[in-house]
């Protein structure tokens, strides 16, 4: 969980791949995939989520009411995908802050192509994708040219994107959307998951197969763990990068257009002024889920479990009725708290033989 | 001077709405989009409003930030919470339809207070100020202070473009400009904030103030952040009309470095609308023929009303809030709820 800190010489740091096993300190009394799964990030998000929803469901009666956990589900669903749009090119080694602007940009397309242009839902949120993979690859194709890092060509493009697509709406928004398509967005199933949930954790699945299983996932793996042994591996890190972050571009245009399927309309606000309301749940869930800001490791399922921690711990404060101020630090507070009791569990672990 | 306001407009509204009636089951959340000083004003109308109509509570839940998302997130915690009547300030007018729509799904009674919803939407219907016509208002008051419009030159500062009254707010200058013969030489949006007011205001006055004869503000920062570059410098030629009842603004009202402000009624939205959602949940249903205005979002408008107050008004500006809200208040059952 705490990866953020733990700085590595280059040349340890190289292929960091999901898969790979922690240091041993020492003999180990548990067998090996019980260490790895004791010491993993995910195994503590996990247990973090079921503490904190122990905690909540015992102080606030409405927590697991069948409303709250379907409100709940539908957030983390939009607030995860917004995570693995920041992830896929945390991996690179590099950042893409212009995540929300990407997902304004996408949802405000596919609104015009299923209102303006008359198009079928289905074909709308393909179009749109399309473009948000082209907006995407844009980005990487100005680092790999300009040879900038990724946070300078983001944070430009950031508001290029937003200026432009503010200037062709002319803040305008999109509403007359096929009732099926708005309808999915606020569908319950069973009355409490909603099929943005589902979405998300098939996208999830999606995602860990392309890292674990498909050479462009490796390769993007290993382009991010040190850019030049893989170039001299026979990887074009040039194209990884632009592929990337074409991918970093799909996704934050998904989580665009299921926020366009939520509130049923895509409006120009989605996301706030030039998209930066998506900066912290995009960085949020990689940094907690374990992923690398240093690239090489990517972290599908902590991801996942980072962002919905967040999600739970947002809406146990509000119900706890915390005061609307408090709400930014306490959730600080418990976040850094999170990151000591994960601390602390692999300290007891390593003091006890354990590992 | 804000207690002032508050304190004076409960006093004379307790009075107006008479004995207590039995305790109800209503519990209203007042929802704006975001923290904004102008929302403060329906903390005192919820509490008031409860203790005058025995409501079982009526709170003022602020989102911990502007953003749609976390207002979403907080309304729909608050149905968690037991919240039956919502009077929300749209974070956007369409985007917030969505939300309201499944708030009234849950069998709760939503009204947007303050900003409206683009209609379609399950609002019951919007209150709040006819901005187009506050600005129109303000800037026909600044070209009169002007001394007539014919050639002079105006600057407009006002709020985030994604919020659609903005678009609403600059037309009407521009039309109020244009008919009196003078230019809107620069508009600077997206200011509703203190660092980026501070950045572009400060950095067009130090570059053109002597090419400008008025200005004219339509949110709340922006008139804060005008008022005091205005008394940095010092020489008074420039007019300026505001908006709200900012201390600041207020102040320089009075020392002559502002001519006036417009001033909205968010208390009594906070209060009028609280006593009309617990009338509808009561079983009160809104008037078929109910005399609403029309904006450019809805056809459910009802004005909260707004004023000039100038440097012989701004210090009994309360009496002509607290006469806006009881003319209101007292015609309101009667002119928008079949009871």
């Amino acid at each position: 969980m705490n990866n953020v800190s733990s700085t590595q010489p280059p040349t340890s740091d190289a292929m960091r791949l999901e898969d790979e096993s922690p240091p041993r300190t020492g003999s180990s009394r548990l067998g090996p995939q019980l260490t790895r799964l004791l010491l993993s990030n995910e195994f503590g998000l996990l247990a973090l989520i079921i503490l904190f929803s122990v905690i909540f469901a015992l102080a606030t009666p409405g927590f697991t009411s069948s409303f709250s956990l379907f409100a709940m589900g539908r957030t983390a669903a939009v607030n995860i995908i917004i995570g693995f749009s920041m992830m896929v090119v945390i991996v690179s080694g590099g950042l893409n802050l212009s995540v929300g602007s990407i997902g304004v940009c996408v949802a405000m397309a596919g609104g015009w192509l299923m209102q303006v242009a008359g198009v079928p839902w289905y074909l709308g949120v393909v179009g749109a994708l399309v473009l948000g993979a082209m907006i995407g690859a844009l980005n990487g194709i100005m680092i790999v040219k300009t040879g900038l890092h990724s946070f300078i060509i983001t944070l430009a493009t950031m508001s290029i994107f937003f200026g432009v697509m503010i200037f062709l709406t002319q803040a305008g928004s999109f509403r007359e959307l096929p009732p099926e398509y708005v309808q999915f967005g606020r569908m319950k199933i069973n009355g409490v998951v909603s099929p943005l949930l589902i979405v998300t954790l098939l996208i999830g699945v999606v995602l860990s197969v392309f890292f674990r299983l498909t050479t462009s996932g490796r390769r993007l793996l290993a382009a991010g763990a040190n850019p030049d042994a893989a170039e001299l591996s026979g990887i074009r890190v040039d194209r990884t990068i632009i592929l990337c972050h074409a991918l970093s571009g799909v996704l934050a245009g998904i989580a665009g257009l299921m926020l366009v399927s939520r509130t049923g309309a895509a409006i120009p606000s989605m996301a706030g002024q030039l998209g930066q309301d998506w900066l912290l749940p995009a960085f949020l869930g990689p940094v907690l889920g374990g992923t690398l800001l240093t690239g090489g490791r990517a972290s599908v399922l902590g991801t996942l479990l980072g962002a919905f921690l967040v999600t739970l711990l947002t809406t146990g404060l509000l119900l706890l009725q915390v005061g609307a101020f408090w709400v930014q630090t306490c959730l600080g507070l418990l976040l850094l708290a999170a990151v000591l009791i994960d601390l602390s569990r692999r300290t007891y672990l390593a003091r006890h033989n354990l590992i | 001077m804000i207690r002032k306001v508050l304190l004076g407009t409960c006093m004379s509204l307790v009075a107006l709405a008479g004995p207590v009636s039995a305790d109800s089951s209503t519990k209203v959340a007042l929802v704006p989009g975001g923290p904004h000083p102008y929302f403060t004003a329906w903390e005192q109308a919820g509490m008031d409003a409860a203790k005058d109509f025995g409501l079982a509570s009526a709170d003022y839940k602020v989102p911990q930030k502007w953003e749609l998302g976390a207002q979403n997130q907080l309304l729909e915690s608050l149905v968690t919470q037991g919240y039956n009547a919502f009077l929300v300030f749209p974070g956007d007018p369409v985007g917030t339809v969505g939300i309201v729509d499944e708030l009234v799904g849950t069998g709760a009674v939503a009204m947007a207070l303050a900003g409206c919803l683009r209609d379609p939407s399950e609002a019951v219907f919007c209150m709040g100020t006819d901005t187009g016509n506050s600005a129109y208002l303000g800037t026909q008051q600044l070209l009169k202070s002007l001394g007539g419009g014919e050639g002079r030159k105006i600057a407009h500062f006002t709020g985030f473009l994604v919020d659609a009254n903005t678009k609403l707010r600059i037309d009407a200058v521009e039309q109020a400009a244009t008919e009196a013969g003078a230019e809107v030489i620069q508009v600077i949006a997206d200011i509703d904030a203190p660092e980026p007011a501070e950045e572009k205001i400060n950095a067009y006055l130090a570059a053109h103030a002597d090419e400008v004869d008025g200005i004219i503000t339509t949110a709340w920062v922006p008139a804060v952040v005008a008022a005091n570059a205005l008394r940095k410098i010092g020489d008074k030629r420039i007019q300026m009309v505001g908006i709200d009842h900012d201390e600041v603004l207020l102040q320089a009202v009075k020392d002559g470095f502002v001519h006036g402000t417009m001033l909205q009624n968010p208390y009594g939205q906070g209060y009028i609308g609280s006593f009309a959602a617990n009338k509808l949940r009561e079983g009160c249903t809104v008037k078929a023929d109910a005399p609403f205005k029309s904006n450019a979002l809805t056809d459910k408008f009802i004005d909260s009303g707004t004023v000039f107050a100038g440097i012989d008004d701004v210090d009994d500006y309360v009496t002509s809030m607290q006469s806006i809200t009881k003319t209101l208040f007292e015609s309101f059952e009667s002119t928008y709820l079949d009871c």
